[in-house]
């Protein structure tokens, strides 16, 4: 397929939950002081493994969203809150109709649906306000970032496992330059449920401490949860810039990477080419960096068949954990940060860095300009992302 | 009222029980053993790995993309779904939570809604983009946006098969439960000199005051099945205004002008609908 032809996006407003915080000034200070978001985790389902989990209070639905309530959308409630005001300027300038909703989840509402089941066998019956439509499908929480927002254009949820928080980013882009929309509100969101922490267990693909990206010692991922959304508008006062995303498949395994990170590297490639940038322009990488045996090591092989000289690389897994749906998202959201602030996080737990992964970590906290970043994102499916993230 | 432009369709594809192909629908023919897909097209193993919902994809991905004569193993490719597998998650949550066994690592792989899209795409070979996207009833509508802001943007086709299986017992009424079906269309560019059965353009603001047509009562309930409504409407040369949704969405609509089979004759209004 051609590269889609489109222009830089400008993205005027992103919010940013996990588990450093739900405020940008708390989440910049943990990355900032290289502090883990990662705790121990106590409870169901018995698993040894550390997690990220959301630890502040999330805000209630308004009652006619009653029905709809779930973590899940809750954690969506607290990011369009913090977008209120840009919102509001939004759809002044565009019609409601004209701002589309694009974005990603990857276990919707599984964590709901889990509670609602463990009743029905305890019981016989699932809870009286256990609702499959409003509160487990993919379409749920669609509906209260629709209602919660104002906006009222198209909507739709991408749900392509680990990419499903970036791809939205590459939707609105085309979705804006071929003038089918003015605006959208992007992002992605995913909370901690048994079935990823145990199917994660299942494939062998847990550490039991908080995650290694990159060590020699690293012994698989660490769940997270929590969300991002950005506000892209087609002109406006932008904060950074989506300059170009690749989108590519592996074709080669439903939940290994190809080993030499083939698909990784066209997605790159692809990201590069629709930005018009060559790789010596990129200041940083956010890597997808995971913390598996194998995305690791194929993903540093991808960087190095890219980047003749690579830039300084960090994964901000150790950090937040894998938050699956929501990484792609949340990781936006970092590179921005870093253009906008002017620090790269270290890669915690990286030390000692394994040898087979040849590329320049980000091992204490740097400071400097940083006008382009790549964000990579890597799924099930052998789907794969990456966007670069520009100064305005 | 904001529009998008036309777009060609290419091809299209159908799997439901008993009527397996796009022909089949239209003639009003029954193929008594074709109660399950075949999934004829992927490879042994993801032949196995596949659920029901994706063998049906497969088989109507095969008919549209034979129909509009462009390559599986290079077009991009978008699967629409409102639950996906969520009979592998409720397969997962009863062997945890009621039997009380080990998750199976081969299940949970294929428990995310991009499964069907993963299996697609290694099983042909496809390295290019691939989506999976969910919008409860409007699904299809959201799939064929995808796709048209793709086309419009590529100037290549772009390949929209959206499917539903049965909703999970015990999670739904019985009253709200649907028959699995899997449908399929080819978008091309206008330029494009591929095959063309009619061209196509969406209505971006819902119209919730049209009538969705009128499809048996199982079929019509499943959340994709706007999109045989599409096909229905193509397959019979019949151009107007169709509704994406069944009436429980925002009332997205496609307006086609058919170019086969002596288009134009008849307005789209349901009243021959099987």
């Amino acid at each position: 397929m051609p590269i889609p032809r489109v222009r830089p996006l400008p993205v005027t407003a992103y919010a940013n939950l996990n588990a450093l915080g739900g405020t940008r000034t708390d989440i910049l200070h943990a990355l900032a002081e290289g502090r883990s978001g990662l705790r121990p985790l106590v409870g169901e389902p018995g698993i040894e493994t550390a997690v990220g989990a959301v630890d502040v209070a999330l805000p209630e639905l308004p009652s006619e969203l009653g029905p709809w309530s779930t973590r899940l959308a809750r954690m969506a409630a607290a990011l369009v809150e913090q977008l209120d005001e840009p919102l509001r300027r939004a759809r002044e300038r565009w019609r409601p109709e004209r701002i589309a909703v694009v974005l990603g989840t990857s276990t919707a509402g599984a964590l709901t649906t889990e509670h609602a089941y463990q009743e029905y066998v305890a019981h016989g019956r699932l809870p009286s306000d256990y609702d499959f439509r409003r509160q487990h499908t993919f379409g749920a929480v669609l509906h209260v970032v629709s209602a919660l927002s104002g906006a009222r254009g198209p909507a739709w949820m991408i749900s392509t496992a680990c990419t499903s928080g970036s791809k939205p980013l590459a939707s609105a882009q085309r979705l804006i330059s071929a003038g089918l929309v003015d605006a959208a509100l992007v992002g992605g969101f995913d909370t901690l449920c048994n079935l990823t922490l145990l199917g994660f267990a299942a494939l062998q693909a847990i550490d039991r401490v908080p995650c290694r990206p990159f060590s020699i010692d690293r012994a698989g991922i660490s769940i997270g949860e929590g969300g991002a959304l950005a506000l892209v508008e087609r002109d406006g006062d932008a904060r950074v810039l989506v300059e170009g995303v690749g989108e590519t498949s592996d074709a080669y395994h439903i939940s290994a990477p190809h080993p030499e990170g083939r698909g990784a590297l066209d997605a790159m490639r692809q990201a590069l080419e629709q930005a018009g940038r060559r790789p010596d322009e990129v200041d940083h990488i956010n890597a997808h960096g995971t913390g598996t045996r194998l995305n690791d090591v194929a993903e540093a092989q991808a960087i190095r068949a890219v980047f003749a000289a690579p830039p300084p690389v960090t994964s901000t897994k150790g950090y937040t954990g894998h938050t699956l749906g929501a990484a792609g998202a949340i990781e936006f959201a970092f590179s921005a940060y870093a253009i906008e602030e002017g620090f790269l996080p270290p890669s915690i737990h990286a030390d000692p860095v394994d040898p087979a992964i040849d590329l320049p970590l980000v091992r204490a906290v740097q400071r400097g300009t940083y006008r382009h970043v790549l964000s990579n994102s890597f799924a099930f499916g052998g789907n794969n992302v990456s966007v670069l993230v520009g100064a305005p | 009222m904001n529009e998008s432009p036309f777009v060609s369709l290419a091809g299209m594809g159908l799997w439901l029980p008993r009527t397996p192909s796009v022909g089949a629908w239209r003639d009003g023919t029954r193929d008594e053993t074709a109660l399950a897909p075949g999934g004829r097209t992927l490879d042994r193993t993801n032949r196995r790995r596949a659920s029901q919902l994706g063998r049906a994809l497969a088989d109507a991905c095969a008919e549209a993309c034979a129909s509009a004569n462009v390559d599986a193993g290079r077009v991009p490719t978008i699967v629409g779904s409102s639950i996906a597998e969520a009979s592998t998650l409720l397969s997962i949550l009863d062997t945890t939570w009621r039997r009380k066994e080990p998750v199976s690592p081969a299940a949970f792989s294929v428990s995310v809604h991009n499964a069907a899209s993963g299996i697609l795409s290694i099983s042909a070979g496809n390295r290019g983009f691939a989506s999976s996207i969910a919008a409860d009833a409007d699904t299809p509508a959201a799939a064929l946006i995808e796709a048209v802001g793709l086309v419009l943007t590529t100037d290549e086709p772009v390949l929209v098969a959206c499917g539903d299986e049965t909703a999970p017992a015990h999670l739904v009424d019985d009253s709200e439960t649907w028959e699995l079906l899997a449908a399929a269309v080819v978008l091309a560019p206008l330029a494009w000199d591929g095959p063309e059965l009619a061209k196509l353009a969406l209505r971006l603001e819902g119209r919730p005051d049209l009538p969705p047509a009128a499809l048996p009562a199982a079929l019509g309930r499943n959340p994709v099945a706007g999109l045989v409504d599409l096909i229905d409407a193509v397959a019979r040369g019949r151009s107007g205004t169709v509704r994406l949704d069944r009436g429980t969405g925002r009332g997205h609509c496609a307006e086609i002008v058919c170019l086969v089979h002596g288009a134009d004759a008849r307005p789209s209004d349901g009243s021959d609908r099987r």
